[in-house]
């Protein structure tokens, strides 16, 4: 009965922040939203036995991506577009079809039956990491999909300074080049 | 009344589907990259529910493709605000639909 | 009993292989080549290292052999194979000769190659033969086996096809190549047909061998013999390929265009002969197949009689020769059809030494003549070059089965198998005793027109005449020496059986095998040694007869043989151009014409429709990508409504 309370406010919380999202004009305010909307589900997440991962998401996401996100916002100074619409024409299509989806994909998950396990705990750091740095043959393979993550972190980063950095090359460095 | 697995699933649903919206409906780039971590977001708590339906030790799976996803969020995160910088540089706009130099 | 690992015997081959590869490679932009000494060196080193590992296991091998395995080689479901090598009396034999004469040649070759601008080239692509050859001789499996087998004819392809600036040169490498894949065809498909009776363990010779006595101890012989006969008939199609008999001959004359070492070495010493390896080596089973063994010895006479025919028609030293080795591999097919690869085996050795020392020497007299190949234009060469001339004599001797010399004792030993092996044996072996007189008139012809006489070449041409460097002669020397001893190594009348002693753990079982089931007559061993020799002086004889006094015409045009000649010569190829290369170009010209045309219209007219779609679909697209997502999203919902009224979900 109290879990259903915490998840109630908690779903609450977390819908309206989505929400805002959606309705927000300015990125950062968007972006604010969001935040609040991630730490509430990692609250769902610990309430529904899955502490590690809200530790994760609060950290990760909340923590270092949606950083990223207001960073760049700030950078790139994003309020400058105000002028174009929140919605448009495609919008009228598109909020309509997403809803059709949705209503459709709940009607058949209502009709799936689910039920709880009794284990209340079952994402604990100890079991997690037992299974991901399981490196027995036998075992699930995750540590090996773990490593292959680490690459592609590490050359999402590379990535991302390529990307981002000026070229040079371009006008810009080379109307500096001609100051100096 | 207990907490049922089928309202997790729901609320899933619902920020899935609000963060489907945020990505296609809204213009600016931020927005649309936003509402792709929505939507991430929303299919984690979904592992997570459908977790809690199995025994602990069969629930493994659920805990830990969540927890790659997540990096996979960030290098994804990573990458597609390189390139909203990278576009900002070469038109000074982040409005979507200025960018259909694509179209066939 | 030393403990030197067996793949050190391959493995000196292929680091020269490599090393002399990269000199042959590094040094072809400039214009002068790597120095000759060192590379000269290099190339006769390492088989010399080989031969001397082989002498050295070879004295300490136990009796039943040694057994390797190196590493896995393929290890999938259902197959398994590993690289493992066999050394027992069978392996022993050939590698000693293979090793040993193969070294040999190679000094030879750094006297004949010298000057040439491929020189490193050459080197390499001999010690790749010599790679691929032990490979195939001491693997212990037939898939291995197979892998030697297919380096041998690549290594056969690139030598013949040595001085590539000739387009006959390549045509008769492609030639050599081509024939060569039919043969191989038959021994994947005899693989393939083995597995299919035994499992993928039973292409290992051991396996195969047990399987072979389990069949014949449980007495299920006549429940696999159809299987193994259809096994036996590849195999043997695969030998005659290698091995140019009949039908798929042609190819050995044409690879004379190589350099006469290479003749020497792999069309005459080794390489021809591991189609007789494989038949003793696949022994055990072929004495169980009566048909298959019957089929064997028919077309080992028929090619035995032909060849020596052809080789009576021809011109070009070389050509002789070439028919000459065919001839002599028909004898060894004889042999190992009447269940004697013992016997079999011994003349592959033997002939190992008289054909590479008879080669040997044809290339000293080609050397000594700038490049002349022509017999009518030689003559009186004793006087020139006599040393040439004494190892040509000797090994001419041997070949002809003169009593004392190598070939005498091989020969009359299969001579006397043949006529002892059924109620066939008699015909055989008047075929046999026929086709040892006419290589006694070939050879001697050769010999007479060569070396004896007056010269008939041009006069300025005869000044240059002169005996070949001490590095050619010195292996043609021990060859001489191998022609006319190594048949004491099993002189059945003097009582002599080292060498059948040390091949009886390998095929005497077999042999034993096909003993039990056919009656043998007994005759005394000496009245086939005297027809025998009387075959051998008869021949020798009619030679002196034709050839000895009568003036030789002039020759004119080319040295090819002309009319009725080259009818009988050129018979099979005549054989493969009807029966093979024609119906194939026709089959060819079909597909070209039709079935591609067919497809073509197939494929523009799927390559229309696809463009008319594309350009439809197109014209839907917008230049807003969110619309098309939300299009996408749309597509979606609708899947899933038609995924929940077709009862999708439960």
């Amino acid at each position: 009965m109290l879990a259903l309370i915490y998840f109630i406010v908690l779903a609450v919380i977390a819908l309206g922040a989505a929400a805002c999202v959606l309705l927000s004009r300015h990125p950062l305010y968007g972006a604010l939203s969001l935040i609040v909307s991630m730490v509430s589900l990692a609250g769902i997440y610990g309430l529904i036995g899955s502490p590690f991962l809200g530790v994760v998401q609060i950290m990760v996401y909340a923590g270092a991506i949606m950083m990223l996100v207001t960073f760049v916002i700030m950078v790139l100074n994003g309020a400058r577009d105000s002028k174009t619409p929140m919605f448009d024409k495609v919008s009228l299509f598109v909020i309509p079809a997403v809803l059709v989806l949705a209503g459709l994909v709940g009607f058949a998950l209502v009709r799936a039956p689910l039920a709880f396990d009794a284990t209340t705990l079952r994402g604990s750091v100890a079991l997690t990491s037992r299974s991901l740095f399981d490196v027995a043959l036998t075992g699930p393979g995750y540590f090996m999909l773990f490593e292959v993550l680490g690459l592609l972190l590490l050359s999402a980063m590379v990535a991302a300074v390529l990307l981002a950095k000026k070229r040079l090359g371009s006008v810009v460095s080379e109307n500096t080049e001609d100051k100096h | 009344m207990e907490l049922q697995p089928i309202y997790i699933q729901i609320l899933a649903l619902a920020i899935f589907a609000i963060g489907l919206m945020v990505a296609i409906s809204r213009r600016n780039l931020f927005f649309v990259l936003m509402g792709i971590e929505l939507a991430l977001n929303a299919v984690n708590l979904s592992f997570i529910g459908f977790a809690k339906t199995l025994p602990a030790d069969m629930s493994v799976a659920g805990q830990i493709v969540p927890l790659f996803a997540i990096a996979v969020a960030a290098a994804e995160a990573c990458v597609g605000f390189a390139m909203v910088i990278m576009l900002f540089r070469k038109k000074e706009s982040i409005d979507a639909d200025n960018y259909s130099n694509m179209k066939g | 009993m030393t403990n030197l690992p067996l793949w050190l015997i391959p493995l000196f081959p292929l680091i020269a292989t490599i090393l002399l590869g990269t000199i042959a490679v590094t040094s072809s932009p400039s214009k002068k080549g790597p120095a000759e000494g060192i590379i000269g060196a290099l190339a006769v080193m390492f088989p010399a290292v080989s031969f001397a590992v082989v002498v050295v296991l070879a004295y300490s091998m136990p009796e039943a052999g040694i057994r390797e395995t190196l590493c896995n080689w393929i290890d999938i479901p259902m197959f398994k194979a590993d690289i493992g090598f066999l050394f027992d009396g069978l392996s022993r034999i050939m590698l000693l000769f293979v090793t040993g004469i193969g070294t040999l040649i190679t000094l030879y070759s750094v006297g004949y190659m010298h000057g040439d601008r491929g020189f490193a080239r050459f080197f390499a692509y001999i010690n790749l033969f010599l790679f691929s050859m032990i490979v195939l001789v001491l693997s212990d499996s037939l898939l291995l086996t197979f892998l030697g087998w297919e380096g041998v004819g690549l290594c056969s392809y690139l030598l013949i096809g040595f001085w590539n600036h000739d387009i006959n040169n390549c045509k008769a490498a492609n030639k050599a190549f081509i024939v060569n894949r039919v043969g191989d065809i038959g021994f994947i498909l005899g693989m393939l047909c083995l597995v299919t009776i035994g499992g993928a363990g039973i292409l290992n010779y051991d396996a195969l061998n047990q399987f072979i006595q389990m069949i014949v101890s449980g007495n299920h012989v006549d429940i696999v013999v159809p299987a193994l006969s259809v096994a036996g008939v590849l195999f043997f199609i695969g030998c005659t390929g290698k091995s140019a008999q009949i039908p798929l001959l042609t190819w050995l004359p044409d690879a004379m265009a190589g350099p006469t070492p290479v003749s020497a070495l792999i069309h005459a010493a080794t390489m021809v002969t591991s189609g007789v390896y494989l038949l003793a080596r696949l022994g055990s089973m072929f004495v169980l197949l009566p048909v298959v063994l019957d089929i064997i010895t028919v077309v080992g006479m028929l090619t035995a009689f032909w060849a020596a025919m052809a080789g009576l028609f021809q011109n070009d030293i070389k050509k002789v020769l070439a028919y000459s080795t065919i001839s002599q591999l028909g004898y060894m097919f004889m042999a190992a059809g009447v269940c004697a690869f013992d016997a079999s085996i011994f003349h592959v050795f033997t002939h190992a030494f008289f054909k590479a020392a008879l080669f040997l020497g044809a290339g000293a007299v080609i050397h000594a003549l700038a490049g002349e190949q022509d017999m009518r234009k030689m003559g009186g060469m004793i006087k020139k070059t006599p040393v040439t001339a004494c190892v040509m004599i000797f090994a001419f001797l041997a070949i002809i089965g003169f009593p004392g010399f190598a070939g005498f004792w091989s020969k009359d030993l299969i001579l006397e198998k043949l006529y002892v092996s059924g109620p066939m044996g008699p015909y055989f072996y008047g075929v046999g005793l026929l086709t040892a007189v006419i290589t006694a008139i070939y050879m001697g012809r050769l010999i007479i027109l060569t070396f004896f006489g007056e010269y008939r070449g041009s006069k300025e041409s005869e000044e240059h005449i002169h005996e070949a460097p001490a590095a050619m002669l010195l292996p043609m020397g021990v060859l001489a020496f191998g022609a006319v001893f190594s048949g004491y190594l099993w002189a059945d009348s003097m009582g002599i059986t080292f060498f059948s002693d040390t091949l009886a753990p390998v095929v005497g079982s077999a042999q034993a095998y096909n003993a039990l089931n056919h009656i043998h007559g007994h005759v005394n061993p000496m009245v086939f040694a005297g027809l025998g020799t009387l075959a051998a002086v008869l021949g020798m004889f009619i030679a002196y007869k034709i050839y000895g006094k009568a003036r030789v015409p002039a020759a004119k045009g080319s040295s090819a043989p002309q009319g009725f000649k080259a009818t009988w010569t050129f018979f099979f190829d005549s054989v493969h151009k009807y029966c093979g290369i024609i119906p194939v170009s026709v089959l060819a010209w079909i597909c070209d014409v039709v079935v591609d045309k067919i497809l073509q219209a197939i494929q523009w007219t799927l390559g229309a429709i696809a463009t008319i779609l594309g350009d439809g679909a197109a014209s839907f697209q917008v230049r807003k990508v969110r619309l098309q997502v939300a299009f996408s999203i749309a597509g979606v919902a609708a899947l899933v409504i038609v995924v929940l009224l077709t009862g999708g979900i439960v």
